[in-house]
C-alpha cells in the first residue's frame, strides 16, 4: 500500500475517534448552548447546581451500573436495594439509633443483596438478567412487608444533612457523588482491580486463564453495585424526609440509560466513568432545560426515548465507520 | 443403575420442566384451599392469565432470537388507549379502532426491530429507548388521564361467551397461529437458527436482519392484543396500564423454558409459564396472605425455578446425556 492512500485511509479515521472521543461533550456542549439562548435562567449558578443536585441521585446508581456493565452483566435490581435499605434505615434512625450505625448498616444491607446477586450470577451461573430481575421482585417485596405500605417520615436533622446540607456552597450530594466519582475512577483506571473488570468484560475466558479469579471479581462488581444503590437511597430519602416504599421504582432504567448514553458498551469490557457522568449530566439537564422551555411533562418522556434512541445509532455508526 | 435411573428421571424433568413446575405450585395450593379448584375459580385465573399469555408468546419470539422486548407495557397501553381513544373521541366503529391501534404496534414494532436489526443496537437498550418513548406518547395522548366510555362491541372480548372467558379464545387462536409460524414455518426454523448462532445463520444464508424485523413485529402485534383486552376487561383505557407487563412476559417465557441466552424457547411453555405465575398469584390471594408479602414468594418461586433449571441443565450436560 502506498502512503497517499494509507493517509486518505485515515482521514476519516481521526474524524471517527475525534467523535467517538468528544461526541458526547460536543453534544452536551451543544445543548448547553441551546439552552442558554432559549432560557436566560438556564445558566445561572443557581439552576446548574439544580441540576447537579438532581443528577446525583441517579449519577451514584449510574456509577455501580457502569462497572456491572464493563462486565458485560446488568443490575435490575438497584432500584429494589435502594428501597429497602432506605426503609430499614429510616425505621432504625426513628428508633433512635445513631446515624453513623444506622448508615452503615444502610449500606451493609446493599453490600449483601448485591453479594446474593453475584453469588448466583457467578456461582449459580444465572443470567445476570434473570438473577437480579428475582432480586428485584424479593427486595421491592421485602420493602413492601416491612413497611407495610406505609412511609417512614420525620428523620433526625443529623442524618438529613446528607441531603439538605452543604458544605461551603455545595450541597452535601453533589460533594458526596464527587468523592465516589473520583474513588470509583481512580479504582477503574488505576488499580489492578478495574483493570481485571475490564478484562472480564472483555474476555472472560482469557481472564480467568490469566489467573483472575472471575467470580470473586463479579461477586464484588455487584457489591458495589448494591452499595452505590444503598447510598443514593440514603440522600434521596435525607433529601425528601420520608422513606416510601415504593421509592426508587425504575431507577434501574434511567441508570441503565445513562450509562448506555455515556457510550458504555452493553457487551461489556467498553466505556469510561466519565462518559457515565456526561451521560448523567446530560440526561438531567435536558429535563431541566424542557422544564424551563415550559415543555409538558407528558412529552418529557417521549424526548428522552428519542434522545437515547439517537444516541446509541450515533455510537454504532461512528464504531461501524471507523473499523 | 439407581443413577442411570435418575439422570433419566432428570432428563425428563427438565424437558418439562414448566409442567412439573406448575404441577408443584399448584398442588399445595389445591390442599390448601378447597376454592382453588372450583370452576369458576379456574375460571377466573384462565381470565387474568390468558390476556398476559399473549404478551408473553410474543416476548417468547424475540428471548429466541437472543433478544428482548421492553417495550411491551407500553405498547400494550399505546394500543389500548389509542382504540379507545378512536373508538370514543372519533367515533370510529370498535373494529376500525381496533384495526388502527394494532397497525400503530405493528408499526412501533418496525420500528425496534429496524433500530435492533440495521442500526445494530442491542435489543435491551433499543427497546429501553422504546419504552420510555411509547410511555410517553400513551401519557401524551391521554394527557394522563382514562379513556371511558367503550361499548359493548369493545368490553365483548373480556366477558365470558358460553361461560368461557373470551380471551381464552383469543389466546388459542393466538397461540395457534403463532406455534405454527414458529414451530411448523421456514420462518420459525430461522428465528431458531438466529438465536442458536447468528453466524451460522448468516453462512447459511439467512438473513437474521430480516428475520429479526419480523420478530419484533411479532412482538408488539401480542403486546398490543394483550393491551385491547385489559382495555375491554376494564371498561376502559388507562394511561399507565402494563406498567411491568415487559417483566411478568420475561419471567413467564423463561419459566416456560425460553433462555436468555436465545435458541430455545416455545409458544406452549409461554403459555405454561404464565399459568405458574397467574395460578400462583390467583393461590396466594385465596390463602389470604397479605398482598405485600405476595410479592417475596413470587420473586423466590421464579428465583428457585430458575436456579433448579439451570443446575439440571448443567448436570445433565456434564453426564453427557
Amino acid at each position: 500500500m502506498t502512503a497517499p492512500v494509507e493517509q486518505l485511509r485515515s482521514a476519516p479515521f481521526t474524524l471517527n475517534i475525534f467523535l467517538k472521543r468528544f461526541g458526547l461533550l460536543l453534544v452536551y456542549a451543544l445543548l448547553g448552548l441551546g439552552l442558554s439562548l432559549l432560557s436566560d435562567r438556564f445558566l445561572t449558578g443557581s439552576n446548574q447546581i439544580n441540576i447537579l443536585r438532581q443528577a446525583t441521585i441517579s449519577g451514584i446508581v449510574a456509577i455501580g451500573m457502569t462497572l456491572v456493565i464493563l462486565t458485560a452483566g446488568i443490575d435490575l435490581s438497584v432500584g429494589s436495594i435502594l428501597a429497602l435499605s432506605a426503609v430499614i434505615t429510616a425505621d432504625l434512625l426513628k428508633q433512635g439509633l445513631p446515624v453513623f450505625l444506622a448508615v452503615l448498616i444502610a449500606l451493609g444491607i446493599g453490600a449483601l443483596m448485591g453479594m446474593v446477586n453475584g453469588l448466583m450470577i457467578a456461582r449459580g451461573k444465572i443470567p445476570p438478567f434473570i438473577a437480579t430481575l428475582g432480586m428485584l421482585t424479593v427486595g421491592r417485596g421485602l420493602t413492601l412487608m416491612y413497611t407495610q405500605g406505609k412511609p417512614f417520615t420525620g428523620l433526625p436533622d443529623t442524618f438529613r444533612f446528607l441531603g439538605t446540607g452543604s458544605i461551603g456552597a455545595i450541597p452535601m450530594p453533589i460533594v458526596i457523588a464527587a468523592a465516589l466519582f473520583i474513588l470509583v475512577t481512580v479504582i477503574l483506571t488505576r488499580t489492578r482491580f478495574g483493570e481485571y473488570i475490564y478484562l472480564i468484560g472483555d474476555n472472560p475466558v482469557a481472564a480467568r486463564l490469566a489467573g483472575i479469579n472471575t467470580n470473586r471479581m463479579i461477586v464484588f462488581v455487584y457489591m458495589i453495585s448494591g452499595i452505590c444503590s444503598a447510598l443514593a437511597g440514603l440522600i434521596l430519602i435525607a433529601r425528601l424526609d420520608s422513606a416510601q416504599p415504593v421509592i426508587g421504582v425504575g431507577y434501574e432504567f434511567s441508570a441503565i440509560a445513562a450509562v448506555v448514553v455515556g457510550g458504555t458498551s452493553f457487551s461489556g469490557g467498553e466505556g469510561t466513568l466519565f462518559g457515565t457522568l456526561l451521560g448523567t449530566l446530560l440526561i438531567e439537564t435536558l429535563s431541566n432545560g424542557l422544564n424551563l422551555l415550559n415543555v409538558s411533562q407528558l412529552w418529557e418522556q417521549v424526548i428522552k426515548g428519542v434522545v437515547i434512541a439517537l444516541a446509541l445509532l450515533f455510537y454504532k455508526a461512528i464504531n461501524r465507520s471507523s473499523k | 443403575m439407581n443413577n442411570k435411573f435418575l439422570l433419566r428421571f432428570l432428563g425428563l424433568v427438565r424437558a418439562n420442566s414448566g409442567l412439573v413446575i406448575l404441577f408443584l405450585v399448584a398442588l399445595p395450593l389445591s390442599l390448601l384451599s378447597a376454592d382453588f379448584l372450583s370452576g369458576n375459580n379456574l375460571l377466573t385465573v384462565a381470565l387474568q392469565t390468558s390476556m398476559i399469555a399473549i404478551a408473553a408468546i410474543g416476548m417468547t419470539f424475540a428471548l429466541i432470537t437472543g433478544g428482548v422486548d421492553l417495550s411491551v407495557g407500553s405498547v400494550a397501553a399505546l394500543t389500548g388507549v389509542l382504540a379507545a381513544g378512536l373508538a370514543t373521541r372519533n367515533g370510529l366503529g370498535t373494529y376500525p379502532a381496533i384495526f388502527i391501534s394494532l397497525f400503530a404496534a405493528a408499526l412501533i414494532g418496525a420500528l425496534n426491530g429496524a433500530m435492533i436489526a440495521w442500526g445494530r443496537i442491542p435489543p435491551f437498550v433499543a427497546t429501553l429507548a422504546s419504552m420510555a418513548a411509547v410511555r410517553g406518547l400513551t401519557l401524551v395522548y391521554t394527557q394522563g388521564k382514562p379513556i371511558s366510555g367503550l361499548d359493548e362491541q369493545f368490553t365483548f372480548w373480556a366477558t365470558d361467551a358460553a361461560g368461557i372467558p373470551v380471551p381464552l379464545f383469543v389466546l388459542l387462536f393466538v397461540a395457534i397461529i403463532t406455534y405454527i409460524i414458529l414451530h411448523r414455518s421456514v420462518f420459525g426454523s430461522y428465528i431458531f437458527a438466529i438465536g442458536g448462532g447468528e453466524e451460522t445463520a448468516r453462512l447459511a444464508g439467512i438473513s437474521p436482519a430480516k428475520i429479526k424485523f419480523g420478530v419484533y413485529i411479532i412482538s408488539a402485534l401480542a403486546a398490543g392484543l394483550t393491551g385491547l383486552l385489559l382495555t375491554a376487561r376494564l371498561w376502559s383505557a388507562q394511561p399507565n396500564s402494563g406498567t411491568g407487563l415487559e417483566l411478568d412476559a420475561i419471567a413467564s417465557s423463561v419459566l416456560g423454558g425460553a433462555s436468555l441466552m436465545g435458541g430455545a424457547g416455545s409458544v406452549t411453555g409461554a403459555i405454561i409459564g404464565t399459568f405458574i405465575i397467574g395460578i400462583l398469584a390467583n393461590g396466594l390471594n385465596l390463602l389470604e396472605v397479605p398482598s405485600y408479602n405476595q410479592q417475596v414468594i413470587k420473586g423466590l418461586v421464579f428465583i428457585v425455578a430458575v436456579i433448579l433449571d439451570y443446575v439440571l441443565k448443567r448436570r445433565l450436560k456434564n453426564n453427557g446425556s
